[in-house]
């Protein structure tokens, strides 16, 4: 390192050259993908305005309306095909952050694409069908999902969960405007599958970061659920499979973790 | 940031869903045959889920603690190299021994992670290794530079740690900005110690100033705005520190040209510098 036969070598020129030259590959790499995300970003945003309109049309359309979204889910399998090109030469982690909210996002919409699917076009729902697990996602996009030691692209179970969180909230907002559009039915499967989902993540030591807080609000959507669900039971719009003891218990609980949030 | 993240609100969480919530740590088999039991058709794809979370979070834990301790014993190292009182001559017996046990130990800490940044997970706890790394290369850059006299390189440096451990291009770079810090304390000592060499700057005081005005200008034409990375505005954050602290030593060296030492040995006025003198304690 301490040759002297250059007259100034203390500060070598080249090891800033050498730092610039890398600085400006791993900006043109983020750019691709930047490039990459628009693309997919376009297509999920097509599927999402879609599927929204869920809220508005009558029951018997939702069929249609999610036979409408698949070319979409097509396009938008293809454009994450690209990204998977683009970013297959380098570590996964190195720039999964540019990607993982638009990942989620696809997943969401796969999710709740599925879960209408199957929880409107058949006259007897099964409501354990109604989560896509993360094995399905990965099929449905024909991408590779919670790898463990190999270095590829794949959906991990964190953007997975993210994306199930999501689902929760766009079904607590159906909730509401099923009972809108007099379908009854809807808001019990949603009812059940929410609760499902809570109990779920309870199981799961989430470490205090944005999945964490984002589980942590699921217990509004269960409140939110519960509430609908009873106005629908006491005004004998739907007949209370359950014993109403154990609803109204339910309630309670939920009660007395508002009151210890206020604390 | 990390640490208070780990312990941060769990408690309050355990107390509302006391039942429903598993303690972190050995998992209860009871317990979860009895969750498996029950009707919840997701519950067998999330308790598989909580293993895998379990064993992300224990390295991630793993990594921010070795990466606080890398912290710490750098900055060890870094108070041992300032007692040193040359550049590019070997150090003394007492300090060598010093900064050699401590980068051994800082070795031996990443050699312990090296297998939970390896493969998949290379590039995955980046962010919790990035502090401890930042600060070795401090170390590294200003041991190196007191042993040659010169700026360890991004290569150099790369050769200087463990195999399996990834050093990344802003993590060096950072580092190289806060060893100028330590440069400039260690050319101030040497100020106050003997002048600034005697001669107007040329003993190792003098190669200080050179050294690090050829430095700032070094990152000063440095572009790290590309690919709106956190590094630019890291770098934004540190280009002023650094330069203070080339105008610091600039202003020491100057002290010294204008005044002489704050502590002359056998120092005898300089007639040409006299008016100048006369000037500065004007002020």
């Amino acid at each position: 390192m301490a040759d002297s036969t250059t007259p100034y070598t203390a500060i070598d020129h080249d090891i800033f050259a050498t730092v610039q030259e890398q600085i400006e590959r791993d900006a043109q790499v983020k750019e691709e993908i930047r490039d990459n995300l628009k693309s997919l970003d376009k297509q999920s945003k097509q599927i999402n305005s879609m599927l929204s309109r869920v809220h508005s049309v009558p029951p018997s359309e939702v069929p249609h309306l999610v036979a409408k979204t698949k070319p979409y889910f097509e396009n938008a399998r293809k454009e994450l095909h690209g990204l998977i090109e683009t970013v297959k030469a380098y570590p996964y982690y190195k720039y999964n952050g540019l990607w993982s909210r638009d990942l989620q996002n696809l997943t969401f919409l796969v999710l709740l694409e599925t879960w209408l699917e199957r929880m409107y076009t058949t006259d007897t729902p099964q409501p354990g069908n109604a989560l896509l697990t993360i094995e399905e996602v990965g099929e449905r996009f024909e991408v590779p999902v919670n790898l463990q030691t190999e270095d590829k692209f794949h959906i991990t179970i964190e953007e997975y969960l993210h994306a199930v969180i999501s689902l929760v909230e766009e079904l607590s907002r159906l909730m509401t405007n099923a009972v809108t559009q007099r379908d009854f039915k809807r808001p019990q499967l949603i009812s059940t599958f929410v609760k499902d989902i809570h109990s779920s993540f309870q199981v799961l030591n989430l470490k205090n970061d944005s999945l964490r807080r984002r589980s942590d609000g699921l217990k509004y959507n269960v409140k939110k659920v519960e509430d609908i669900y009873y106005d629908l039971v006491v005004r004998n719009l739907i007949a209370s499979e359950a014993p109403t003891e154990e609803h109204v218990g339910i309630k309670k609980e939920e009660d007395v973790e508002n009151k210890m949030d206020k604390d | 940031m990390e640490s208070g993240e780990l312990h941060h609100k769990r408690p309050r969480q355990q107390q509302h869903h006391g039942s429903a919530r598993p303690k972190p740590g050995p998992h209860d088999a009871a317990r979860d045959a009895e969750l498996l039991a029950s009707n919840n058709p997701f519950m067998p794809m999330f308790l598989r889920f909580r293993g895998e979370l379990d064993e992300h979070h224990d390295r991630r834990e793993r990594v921010i603690k070795a990466s606080r301790d890398i912290t710490a014993l750098s900055k060890k190292m870094i108070f041992s190299l300032q007692r040193a009182r040359k550049i590019g001559a070997p150090l003394p017996q007492q300090l060598l021994k010093e900064v050699t046990s401590r980068h051994a130990e800082i070795n031996r800490q990443l050699s312990g992670i090296a297998p939970d940044l390896h493969e998949l997970n290379a590039h995955r706890y980046q962010r919790n290794i990035s502090g401890g790394l930042q600060e070795l290369m401090e170390a590294l850059a200003f041991q190196h530079y007191i042993l040659t006299g010169t700026l360890l390189s991004y290569t150099g440096a790369q050769k200087l740690i463990p195999d399996g451990i990834e050093l990344t291009v802003s993590d060096y770079i950072l580092g190289i900005f806060d060893f100028v810090g330590e440069a400039m304390r260690f050319g101030i000592t040497l100020i106050a110690l003997n002048g600034a060499g005697g001669d107007g700057g040329g003993g190792d005081a003098g190669k200080i100033l050179l050294d690090l005005r050829r430095l700032r200008e070094e990152f000063e034409a440095l572009d790290t705005t590309a690919g709106a990375g956190v590094l630019g505005k890291e770098v934004e954050k540190k280009m002023t520190v650094m330069k203070q602290c080339v105008e610091k030593v600039e202003n020491a060296v100057y002290g010294v040209i204008v005044r002489g030492s704050e502590k002359p040995k056998g120092w005898v006025p300089d007639l040409d510098s006299q008016p100048l003198q006369m000037h500065s304690e004007d002020d």
